[in-house]
């Protein structure tokens, strides 16, 4: 059973219609998108049934995976909060704005809170280093980006989502 | 390929080699070692590790005349570039100079190395690569003895990472070469493993199930340049430089891979010489620097506790040991009374040796003797086999390759992957087969027909290019009018060079012989025979069908009947008994002579206990004809015997001269009695030319730890064409279509891991294994109403077994297929009866 061709077949169509069809492999990107957006991270089962959508061996799309650092192998929070730690935004206090940040939460880095809701991630640079300390946050939608962030503003954000029911 | 030669000079020393040569060969030729990684001589260079970075000038061109300018000594003017080049991926140019050995080189492999080794483990000491480790060897030879890196800041990563329950990966010793992914991509099509992550993080990934799922696995481990990866055989099982090395000749098909055996003498045997590993050997003829997962794992059963360790004779009722004399003498005594009541029954798991003295015992008594096999054919190839001088490896653009009824990947791995080659080669492949199988993709011409229909298909070919047209049954009377038949025809017709394999899928054994001669007269007519490269290859189940034809072995078109009649029956490596139960195997004496205890021999009055082919020497000929022998690896179990010594020592008893001590001596009556084998000696059989690329010892880092063979490539035997003999082309009868009686036609298939009695004590394989299944098309099982999972009763004829029920698109209507030594008793195709006993309610 394939559920990702089963839940969005049109959304599937309007992807694959975008390149040529004897070139299907080019639309794994979207489909990943896609699929973990369906199931929160990118499961086996997922590049399975990727694989069997685009005729692509799972592996080759296992790997792509693993390349990028946006797709996840592994289930974590509905937001994933990921700070940059690099040397610029280091030495305008990054790392112990993670600290603290992990402190309030009571999860240590690459963890997700008990409630399923947030995972916190180290990460390379955003682009942003003269507005450190900033994160950016991965969620089923995409990406946002918060820049001159300190724990308060960040957990301000976060009591925001935890109100959303 | 052109033939234009280059000439160039690397450390003073002129080469002259083929135009796109990369400078690491043409050094290697030169016996000059540029040390590599990533780079393989069986693969496309990709320059991922830097290891071969040499300094390379090239001869100054004047821009205006197009000429070499020349210095003031009339030598060429040379320009060096200021970097190192990776010798790999640089092809060598006229006039180009290589320096290989200057402190500029050696810095940067002593670079190199120092950056390799910043994440490796240096566990040299518990690695099952120390001793034959490329790393190790390259560091001891270019690298620093110290590391300016932080031995605490090394990457620990898994240890014992199962890729596969066959492969294993060490993630710290991996230096991301990519050879195993690149063989696993560019050589067998299964790109099952890959890289994942980045930099520093960059590991071996599988996602396939099972993991690493490639029946050519193993040879990753032979190119891996690192102990990263192992296989699940050999990992912890012995030090490389305890081994001994025996030079042996795979035993699971009829391709012949040429093996070597590592074995030991081990505490934990009990102080016994046992086998810690099979290791491909170089033929480039045969299976160049490769086998296949089942040739590697397949050997166990060689060492199962299962065996037979002495004779046995029925006294009151049960079997019970007793003496080499008295089990001989009795057996004399009885084949003296049966005389020419005697049948003889033994199969291609015997060596040329065993079965030339099985057949002289039989003639000396009168007897009479048959091979068992399912398949024929054997005489088409004896007149237009593969020609003498023959190698697949030399075909390529504007040859053909002609498949039918032959899943080679599953029954002949390392042909499929030489045809595959010869196809990217340029060669035309032209697969016909009533089902999709793995070579299609490669294939130009994908001839589908209906089971039963292979010979008339060939035959509709040859119609297809004369305007001759014998008449054909009405079922492929038309055939020949087909757009697809008539390209492949003409194709196969126009081609400079052809080769034909021919399987027995859905080909009965009467069947096959009308395939063969279809073959034969295609092969003919198109004037595919008789010269190199050329000709027919039949894909045999066991090691040396082939040599059993050539001595004379034929198989009896009615068993039973002659089972019937004889007095006294010798079965010899076979059994007949196990593969169909409804054997009526009631003679008056019944002796059995093989390695296990199987359901024939549980019928006997004697068993014999032979030798398997790891205890003992002889030779086989493959399904190109080669002749090949194997050498004793471990010393034979005590009580057992080889298969020619039994029957020699028969012979002795009963007065009928024959060879019992020495093979070689038994091949000495073989060349002088039969005409193809003249000439042919275990010396001549043991000639061991230089091969390319250069394998073996001294140069592990290049082509890998397969051995070297310095045992001999064998010797192709002539073909009746080649002997001067005629041959003309016969219209074969071809077999009416089998009735099927509102059943289905079933059709067994070979599978690679099957459970037969050379496979299933390699208990490794056990999660391949093929299980007793039935494969049908969703459409036929919706029309007998069965059900995927559904354990199925399937009776034909008289036999009856149950098999699970897996529905698959890629089955033909009207057919099921069925593994064979599976546990289902189906040995040729036939009408079967389903009916579903009991349905697996998994949701």
């Amino acid at each position: 059973m394939n559920r990702l061709q089963e839940k969005y077949p049109t959304e599937i169509e309007n992807t694959l219609a975008k390149y040529p069809p004897d070139q299907k492999r080019a639309a794994v990107m979207p489909l990943l998108y896609l699929a973990q957006r369906e199931y929160g991270y990118i499961s086996k089962q997922a590049l399975q049934e990727i694989s069997e959508i685009l005729d692509v061996p799972v592996t080759e799309i296992g790997q792509l995976v693993g390349f990028y650092t946006l797709y996840h192998d592994q289930p974590g929070g509905k937001y994933r909060i990921q700070v940059c730690t690099d040397l610029p935004c280091a030495l305008r206090g990054a790392e112990e704005f993670l600290e603290q940040l992990c402190e309030n939460l009571g999860i240590r880095v690459g963890e997700t809170t008990p409630d399923g809701l947030i995972t916190i991630e180290a990460v390379m640079c955003l682009a942003g280093c003269d507005r450190a300390p900033l994160f950016q946050v991965q969620t089923a939608e995409g990406l946002t980006y918060h820049e001159n962030q300190s724990v308060e503003s960040a957990m301000k954000l976060i009591r925001t989502w935890q109100s959303i029911p | 390929m052109t033939n234009k030669m280059i000439t160039l000079t690397i450390d003073g020393i002129q080469v002259t080699v083929p135009e796109g040569t990369n400078i690491v060969d043409a050094a290697k030729k030169a016996g000059i070692d540029i040390p590599v990684f990533c780079y393989h001589p069986k693969m496309k260079p990709v320059g991922m590790c830097r290891m071969c970075l040499v300094e390379v000038g090239r001869p100054v061109v004047d821009r205006n005349t197009g000429e070499f300018v020349r210095n003031e000594d009339g030598s060429l003017k040379i320009q060096f570039n200021p970097k190192l080049e990776t010798g790999c991926t640089t092809l060598v140019s006229e006039g180009m100079v290589v320096i290989n050995t200057s402190d500029k080189v050696k810095r940067g492999r002593k670079d190199i190395l120092e950056f390799l080794l910043t994440s490796h483990p240096l566990d040299c000491p518990i690695c099952d690569k120390g001793g034959e480790c490329p790393l190790q060897n390259l560091t001891m030879a270019h690298g620093p003895g110290t590391s300016r890196f932080l031995f605490d800041e090394k990457k620990h990563l898994l240890k014992h990472y199962p890729l596969g329950e066959l492969i294993y990966l060490d993630q710290e010793r991996c230096i991301q070469c990519g050879r195993c992914i690149r063989f696993q991509e560019e050589l067998v099509d299964d790109p099952v493993i890959g890289f994942s992550q980045r930099g520093r993080s960059l590991q071996i990934v599988t996602f396939s199930e099972p993991g690493f799922d490639s029946i050519f696995s193993g040879n990753t481990t032979d190119i891996c340049p690192v102990g990263a990866l192992t296989t699940a055989d050999f990992r912890f099982g012995a030090r490389p430089w305890e081994l001994n090395a025996a030079a042996s000749i795979c035993q699971q098909c009829a391709v012949g891979c040429n093996l070597t055996l590592n074995v030991r003498r081990e505490a934990a045997a009990g102080g016994k010489v046992v086998i810690k590993r099979v290791m491909p050997r170089q033929n480039e003829w045969v299976n160049e620097i490769w086998i296949c997962d089942k040739g590697r794992f397949g050997y166990h059963y060689t060492e199962a506790p299962e065996r037979l360790t002495q004779p046995l004779i029925r006294k009151e009722g049960e079997l019970v040991p007793v003496s080499w004399e008295e089990a001989l003498g009795f057996v004399a005594e009885r084949f003296r009374q049966a005389g020419k009541g005697l049948l003889t029954l033994a199969s291609g798991r015997l060596s040329n040796e065993d079965l030339f003295n099985l057949r002289k015992l039989s003639e000396g008594l009168g007897g009479k003797i048959a091979l068992y096999t399912q398949m024929s054919g054997g005489e088409q190839v004896m007149q237009v086999g593969l020609a003498k001088e023959s190698n697949l490896a030399e075909l390529g653009q504007g040859d053909a390759i002609l498949v039918i009824a032959s899943d080679l990947h599953q029954e002949a791995p390392i042909w499929w992957l030489r045809v595959k080659q010869a196809a990217e080669r340029g060669a035309t492949l032209i697969v016909a087969h009533p089902r999709p199988t793995r070579l299609e993709k490669f294939a130009k011409h994908v001839l589908r027909y209906r089971y039963g229909d292979e010979a008339g298909l060939l035959l509709a070919m040859l119609n297809s290019l004369s305007a001759k047209r014998p008449a054909l049954p009405e079922r492929v009377s038309t055939l020949w009018r087909d757009d697809q038949v008539q390209a492949a025809a003409k194709a196969f017709a126009e081609a400079q060079n052809a080769v034909i394999f021919f399987g027995n899928e859905g080909v009965g054994l009467q069947a096959s012989q009308a395939l063969a001669q279809a073959c034969l007269n295609l092969l003919l007519a198109t004037n595919h025979a008789g010269r190199p490269n050329n000709g027919l290859i039949p894909v045999w189940q066991r090691p040396n069908d082939q040599g059993a034809w050539e001595l004379g072995w034929r198989p009896l078109p009615n068993l039973d009947e002659a089972i019937s009649q004889a007095n006294a029956i010798y079965v010899v490596a076979c059994d007949p008994a196990g593969d169909n139960p409804t054997l009526p195997l009631t003679p008056d004496f019944l002796v059995v002579q093989d390695l296990f205890l199987t359901a024939t021999a549980k019928l006997a009055h004697v068993v014999l206990p032979a030798l398997p082919f790891t205890e003992r020497e002889g030779s086989l000929v493959n399904g190109e004809r080669r002749v090949q022998r194997y050498y004793p690896a471990v010393p034979p179990r005590p009580s057992a015997r080889a298969d020619f010594t039994i029957t020699g020592q028969l012979g002795k008893l009963l007065g009928i001269d024959l060879e019992d001590r020495l093979a070689s001596k038994v091949m000495l009556r073989i060349a002088a009695e039969v005409p193809a084998f003249s000439g042919i000696t275990y010396t001549a059989l043991a000639y061991a030319p230089e091969q390319w690329p250069i394998i073996g010892r001294e140069d592990l880092y290049y082509g890998g730890t397969t051995y070297e063979n310095k045992q001999g490539i064998g010797v192709q035997l002539p073909n009746a064409l080649q002997q001067g003999e005629q041959v003309t082309l016969t219209w074969p009868s071809l077999a009416q279509a089998t009735e099927i009686n509102g059943g289905l036609l079933a059709v067994p298939v070979t599978k690679l891991y099957d459970s037969g009695s050379t496979l299933v004590h390699s208990k490794l394989l056990d999660q391949r294994r093929v299980a007793a299944v039935l494969w049908i098309h969703p459409d036929e099982a919706a029309a007998h109403a069965v059900q995927e999972g559904d354990l199925v009763h399937l009776q034909f004829g008289e036999a009856s077994a149950m098999a699970t029920a897996i529905l698959d698109k890629t089955v033909p209507q009207g057919v099921i297929l069925l593994p064979r030594s599976a546990g289902i008793p189906l040995l040729e195709p036939c009408a079967a009866q389903l009916k579903v006993v009991e349905r697996s309610y998994e949701r």
